[in-house]
């Protein structure tokens, strides 16, 4: 083998993937159209409206992603659809529509990289916002103050849905690095309603921990209450055991 | 065995080749700059065209119905009218009786109706 | 052994040691820089692992937080541990291959010590909560276009020197080094453009991610650990490569699928539907060339097992030439698709990934390490039991830390396909498998804390001034490397 074979081989066995795996999917992703709602040709929109980019950068810095996934897989791929309400609100006496549906390329809008995640210590986030919204709605304790007190200490809140204590067994890290503890005087409406206060002292989100949680809580890729997307359907029937 | 392979000149233009040879993506990346740069339509941009179509419509409307020898003739009139004039409905303002209590305690002021 | 040498083989002696000698800093620096790295990659992994199923675990240190800790353990194990063993191996291999003398020592010295300030500034950055927020490039992108700079001073030399070699036959090792040479500037180059520079889909730039993380390993770290094996094995056994036309198979279908791998990541995700697919393929057609390459190495070691059991360097080679193929066959079973749909988000990648970086990689860099060292230092290992404990720590703990990720993984992912059992009872089935894990880093981290000791010591030029090797038995009369003590007895040869 020449050195001159050598390189020509080099050159087109990496650049044929160079191009056909990343040049050209990146430039095909980039211009893809949003897709059209039913009939009346109209976009389908995200409508996420938080400081996503900001609060999407800190979800990666803190490291969420390594035990957060953040991406619905089609039945393909997996049964993400049918794990409780993880692809959307599942259709209730308060909830009429089943709003459940898969990932689309649109719903990671505004991010500067998809978190889809490495692994599943922890459940899929991507509808986390939307349960969080629903199932806190009314209750003494407001959604953004739940995820505020689950970033600050995960064993210490009820869980949403049922009020139980999540599991002493989570084993989701408590970001301490997103809040400050300041004398009582200046914690404001945000202070943590935590029992252990020190006396004298509240603990309130800094700046990192409010574009967080407005990032986790404009976790919304469900349908939005929106028809599904033209073309675009999966079976809703769970599938049979085998 | 063959010595003269190696020589300064050599060594020279094999530095450039091997430069040229671990940049060459970063070379290719650059020639197909247009496939990765430029503006994309997003779907803000596509539901704007919507929005400002219902914008133009509205402001105009606006102008078409904007009688503007009206305008400019009640601009004149309230430039002659004095500025500290009551207007109809207005009353004084209350002051504080100097021994009240005044309610600025929030414990005992209602609570607002919503 | 032998008797009197003749001229050329005293010029052939004079040849080698003076490009040991020329090479000595640099190599020393990158193996030594690059143990402590991996003692501490080490730590922060069982930290990491730790924090993953005893959350309170050191949970008042905010710095070291579990997702921030995962990140530096990753990065300080590749960019701290394996891409510096690999400058050492590559600027070595590459010099006595092409048998000429490094003329750039200097500013390859340099040049590591950048890459270590480097690295310990993007391991800052990311503990510190300011790293780039993409999973698998977590560094900041400063740091990943300044780690490309300095990569080109430290590497671009042993191209000009392969370009200026002798005339004659080029080794199959001299192939995998340039290749990877290549391949870490193409693919580093390209994730940067594409992740960092371009405004692209988020979803392109999270594929790029991982197709760059999984090329770090089968296009850098890998063709380096092989051209170690291809260099060592015939060099220790003194039998030439099994056959020249496997190597060179091996070494195509390497290249032909390692630039497609990584997109399997994103299996199911919202990309063309072709890459996650292309990714799959590749990861499951790669024990192709992990037969190819591992028959091969071992076809030449064959009949002398009693080498393989004394030399150090051919030990641990052989170990990680033997659990490549264990990785071509596990990444065959684990990447089709009804496998991924389960492993995908589970501890399994995780698995994998270890037995590349550790199981694979690392143990052909400690073998090449047991031999470079004492050639450029002058100096004998000074322990035979050290390098016992470091070998048998490592398999055991490589071992264990793969069995548990990738059963825990397979149970893991299970768990979540089963839609009857809610997703605490999975979550919490796993966790069993991470305290096995946990372990299994303390383990790895006495061995290698013991190999670094050394290591240092041998730096410090405090090895044994002996002609006889370290060998793991002493009652073999004949040395595996040649003639004991050539280099040292040259000068009395020549008197």
């Amino acid at each position: 083998m020449t050195f001159k074979a050598f390189i020509l081989g080099m050159l087109a066995t990496f650049g044929l993937p160079w191009l056909f795996a990343i040049v050209l999917p990146f430039a095909e992703m980039r211009g893809l159209e949003s897709p059209q709602l039913d009939e009346e040709g109209e976009y389908y929109d995200p409508g996420r409206a938080e400081r996503i980019s900001e609060g999407s950068k800190i979800y990666g810095q803190e490291g969420c992603a390594v035990c957060h996934s953040q991406v619905v897989r089609p039945t393909y791929a997996g049964w993400d659809v049918h794990r409780g309400e993880w692809a959307g609100l599942r259709a209730s006496p308060d909830q009429p529509d089943d709003t459940r549906r898969e990932t689309l390329p649109s719903d990671y809008f505004d991010e500067a990289v998809a978190h889809i995640g490495e692994a599943r210590n922890g459940p899929d986030l991507s509808n986390f916002g939307r349960r969080v919204e629903f199932y806190q709605k009314g209750k003494e304790i407001s959604a953004e103050q739940w995820v505020y007190l689950h970033l600050y200490n995960p064993r210490g809140v009820k869980n949403y849905k049922d009020d139980q204590f999540i599991p002493a067994k989570s084993t989701c890290p408590s970001k301490r690095s997103l809040f400050d503890q300041v004398p009582l005087y200046q914690a404001g409406d945000d202070a943590l309603a935590l029992e252990a206060n020190e006396e004298g002292f509240a603990v309130i989100p800094n700046d990192r921990g409010r574009r967080l949680a407005g990032y986790l809580l404009s976790l919304k890729k469900d349908t939005l209450g929106q028809p599904l997307p033209k073309d675009w359907t999966f079976t809703r029937e769970a599938p049979k055991a085998e | 065995m063959d010595h003269t392979r190696d020589n300064p000149l050599k060594r020279f233009t094999s530095f450039w080749l091997a430069l040229l040879l671990v940049t060459t993506f970063a070379i290719g990346a650059l020639i197909l700059w247009p496939l990765s740069h430029g503006d994309v339509e997003t779907v803000a941009d596509l539901k704007a065209v919507d929005r400002l179509q219902v914008k133009a419509e509205v402001q105009k409307a606006q102008t078409e119905n904007l009688n503007a020898e009206a305008l400019a003739e009640a601009l004149a009139n309230a430039a002659k009218a004095p500025s500290q004039a009551p207007s109809p409905g207005s009353m004084a303002v209350p002051s504080l009786a100097p021994e009240s209590v005044s309610a600025e305690d929030p414990a005992e002021s209602p609570e607002p109706n919503n | 052994m032998s008797e009197t040498p003749s001229t050329t083989d005293i010029h052939d002696i004079e040849l080698r040691s003076s490009i040991d000698r020329s090479l000595r800093h640099p190599v020393m620096f990158f193996f030594a820089s690059g143990s402590i790295w991996l003692v501490l990659g080490i730590l922060l992994g069982f930290i990491a692992s730790a924090k993953k199923h005893a959350p309170e675990f050191l949970d008042c240190i905010s710095w070291i937080d579990a997702g921030k800790v995962d990140a530096a353990h990753l990065s300080a194990l590749v960019y701290g541990w394996g891409c510096q063993a690999a400058f050492g191996m590559i600027i070595w291999l590459m010099a006595r291959l092409t048998r000429k003398e490094c003329t750039a020592s200097g500013i390859i010295l340099v040049a590591g010590h950048l890459w270590n300030l480097i690295i310990m500034v993007g391991i800052v950055t990311i503990l510190a909560g300011q790293g780039s927020g993409v999973t698998l490039m977590a560094f900041p992108s400063y740091i990943w276009v300044s780690l490309l700079v300095v990569y080109l001073m430290i590497t671009l030399w042993s191209l000009v020197q392969f370009q200026v070699r002798d005339a004659g036959h080029v080794y199959v090792s001299q192939w995998y080094l340039l290749a990877g040479l290549l391949w870490f500037p193409w693919i580093l180059g390209s994730a940067i453009f594409f992740v960092f520079a371009s405004e692209g889909h988020p979803l392109m730039a999270a594929a790029v991610a991982a197709w760059f993380k999984s090329g770090v390993f089968l296009l850098f770290l890998l063709p380096t650990a092989l051209a170690s094996a291809y260099y060592l094995a015939p060099k220790v056994t003194g039998r030439p490569v099994y056959s020249y036309n496997v190597a060179l198979f091996g070494f195509w279908a390497l290249a032909f699928l390692g630039p497609w791998a990584g997109f399997q990541r994103l299996m199911g995700a919202p990309i063309p539907q072709f890459l996650p697919y292309a990714g799959a393929a590749a990861m499951v057609l790669i024990l192709i060339p992990a037969l190819a390459v591992g028959l091969n190495i071992l076809k030449t070691i064959q009949d002398q097992k009693e080498l393989a059991a004394q030399s150090p360097s051919l030990r641990f080679t052989t170990s990680g030439i033997v659990l490549f193929i264990i990785f071509g066959v596990l990444s065959f079973g684990l990447n089709t698709v009804p496998a991924i749909k389960m492993t995908q988000f589970s501890y399994t990648g995780y698995g994998l990934d270890i037995l590349a970086i550790y199981g694979v990689f690392s143990l052909c860099a400690f073998g090449a390490i047991y031999f470079i060292v004492p050639r450029v230092t002058r100096r004998e290992w000074l322990s035979s039991r050290f390098i016992t404990w470091h070998f048998f720590l490592s398999l055991y703990a490589v071992a264990s830390i793969v069995c548990c990720a990738i059963i825990g993984g397979i149970i893991q992912g299970q768990g979540m396909e089963d839609l009857s059992q809610p997703f605490g009872t999975m979550a919490e089935r796993s966790s069993s498998y991470g305290w096995g894990i946990t372990i299994a880093w303390a383990f790895l981290l006495v061995a290698n804390f013991v190999f670094c000791l050394h290591l240092l010591l041998m730096w410090a030029r405090l090895g044994r001034r002996s002609s006889h090797p370290t060998l793991l038995q002493n009652h073999h009369p004949e040395s595996p490397h040649g003639p004991e003590g050539e280099i040292d007895n040259i000068g009395s040869v020549n008197a």
